[in-house]
């Protein structure tokens, strides 16, 4: 009898208290920062080219064979401008194929690849499964325009 | 009568014109109002969840009920092909129409009904019985195990309580000597019977939600056990007439007439007055409208509240603890009236007597909820095998 009293105070009280609800399309939650969603590759700006060099490395460790490199003749190592030899020509990801295990970010030698901890990560719906293969351009973009967030705590 | 709507209805017009459109009023209403109760409880429900409820259709969700309502009536109308045919068409309106028959007699405003009833009480009890037959004839057309046994258990549930919610309602209806609403709520002009009269208010007050089969009480409707009880197999229009015209309007309905017969209806709670003279209807209208949203918040925080309760305790509750009460709040106030006190002696004599059945009644219940469980009672040989 008490406790039925009670209770109706309890439900009166997280009446007056804060919905917890997003409303998710217009609101985003954060994602945390070791959030995995798709790997995206690195921009070098004091060299301003990509770290990636087009060593296969993680296109042979790919579970899933997802990704294909190829590899070029780096003309600004010609130029004395770069460091690196060579450099990536083409890089595709199939995100549709993908299934974010994290390896090609582990057996990385440049630390070129990683994986993309904001929103645009998650929300790729599309009608074509080909608007889900991802060009050279698209992987590079986010973080050319500085649009992802920095792995390591603030 | 210088009531505005009693002016355009009241000058020399058919009877049955007449009634006519007052039953049109009534019927915009109760839609307009139903729809309303379904977004005011899905809200409120949601706040006290911790969610928004309803928030995409419309700003703040306030269109959610519309488009719910065009979905339900463009959706198509199912029929098992092994229902029995006339019995499941006609179920839905044999729920719905004794429930919009309550609302004939319930006065809106001072002196405003479809029809003035010298029994409306009465009727109002004993039409709004008759919901009963409709929920067994969808249960057992519906030629599906869940429904049968949901409309059994409603029968059983509904008839049950009809009779706590006579006897509160008996009981203040004795103290105001009529059993017209218009009276009654008349008879309330400085002090509104809940507060001569608490125990019957509570009694209502549960019999309503049982009535209405709402969350502590929904063991017909049960949705993870019965999947909705008598109407798993309606969709569409006929679910829709069921569901929400039925329950809402049932619940509309019952609020009115415990604001009526309770919280003192069209009157102000201390003293009544003419404010604007042929416009008091205004505030009646306000009043009455106020005094039933705040039953309808308590309806619907107590059955956001509860969890469903066992069918045994179920009856339990009503007859070993409503039920006895109830007579004896009936026969008390008999004794009370036959000796005709001197009005404050009366008025103080059944507020005491009342309230002393109040304490009692949730005493017996604290009582009953410290009981050990039945089987430990009855052979504690069997208690100590079902542990194992």
């Amino acid at each position: 009898m008490i406790g039925v009293l009670k209770s109706l105070g309890v439900t009166m009280g997280t009446f007056f208290r804060k919905p917890v609800t997003i409303q998710y399309p217009t609101e985003h939650k954060k994602v945390p920062e070791r959030d995995r969603a798709f790997p995206i590759l690195l921009w070098d700006f004091e060299h301003d080219e990509s770290f990636c060099t087009g060593c296969h490395a993680c296109e042979r460790a790919c579970p899933v064979e997802c990704m294909t490199v190829t590899m070029m003749d780096n003309p600004k190592h010609a130029e004395g401008t770069s460091k690196r030899r060579k450099i990536l020509d083409e890089f595709f990801i199939d995100y549709g194929r993908c299934m974010r295990c994290n390896i090609c970010v582990e057996v990385c030698n440049f630390d070129a690849i990683a994986m993309n901890n904001t929103w645009t990560g998650h929300e790729l719906s599309t009608v074509d499964r080909q608007d889900l293969v991802m060009d050279r351009d698209q992987l590079l973009g986010l973080s050319k325009n500085m649009q992802i967030r920095p792995w390591t705590p603030e | 009568m210088g009531l505005l709507l009693w002016g355009i209805f009241g000058i020399e017009m058919n009877v049955w014109l007449d009634a006519i459109l007052r039953l049109q009023i009534i019927v915009i209403i109760m839609t307009v109002t139903v729809m309303g109760l379904i977004y005011l409880e899905r809200k409120f429900v949601g706040r006290i969840q911790m969610r928004l409820g309803p928030m995409r259709t419309g700003p703040y969700g306030t269109l959610q009920s519309i488009a719910d309502a065009i979905k339900l009536l463009t959706k198509e109308d199912l029929r098992p092909s092994t229902a029995d045919f006339w019995l499941f068409e006609l179920a839905p309106y044999v729920t719905f129409v004794p429930v919009f028959m309550t609302l004939m007699a319930l006065p809106f405003m001072e002196g405003w009904f479809v029809r003035d009833l010298q029994l409306g009480v009465f009727y109002i009890v004993a039409i709004s019985g008759v919901t009963v037959i409709g929920y067994l004839m969808a249960g057992w057309a519906s030629d599906n195990k869940y429904a049968l046994l949901g409309a059994v258990r409603s029968a059983a549930q509904l008839i049950s309580y009809e009779l706590p919610l006579i006897l509160s309602v008996l009981a203040v209806s004795m103290v105001a000597g009529s059993l017209n609403l218009n009276e009654i709520t008349l008879q309330q002009d400085t002090v509104p019977n809940i507060v001569m009269q608490p125990l019957p208010f509570v009694i209502l007050l549960t019999a309503v939600l049982a009535e209405l089969s709402r969350r502590p009480f929904d063991i017909p409707i049960g949705e993870s056990e019965l999947v909705g009880g008598p109407w798993v197999e309606y969709s569409g229009i006929r679910w829709s007439i069921i569901f929400a015209l039925t329950e809402y309007a049932g619940l509309w309905g019952f609020s009115i007439l415990g604001a009526l017969v309770f919280l003192g209806g069209w009157q102000w709670p201390f003293g009544t007055s003419s404010f604007w003279g042929d416009f008091d209807f205004v505030y009646q209208l306000f009043l009455v409208g106020t005094k039933s949203f705040l039953i309808i918040l308590m309806v619907m925080w107590i059955s956001a509240t509860f969890p469903r309760l066992r069918i045994d305790q179920l009856m339990a509750f009503c007859w070993k603890i409503l039920l006895p009460f109830g007579f004896i709040q009936v026969l008390i106030n008999g004794i009370v009236l036959t000796y005709e006190p001197p009005e404050v002696l009366r008025d103080v004599l059944l507020f005491g007597t009342s309230s002393a059945l109040l304490v009692a009644m949730g005493y017996v219940i604290y009582m009953a909820t410290k009981q050990p469980p039945r089987e430990e009672r009855i052979s504690p040989g069997l208690a100590a095998r079902s542990v194992q």
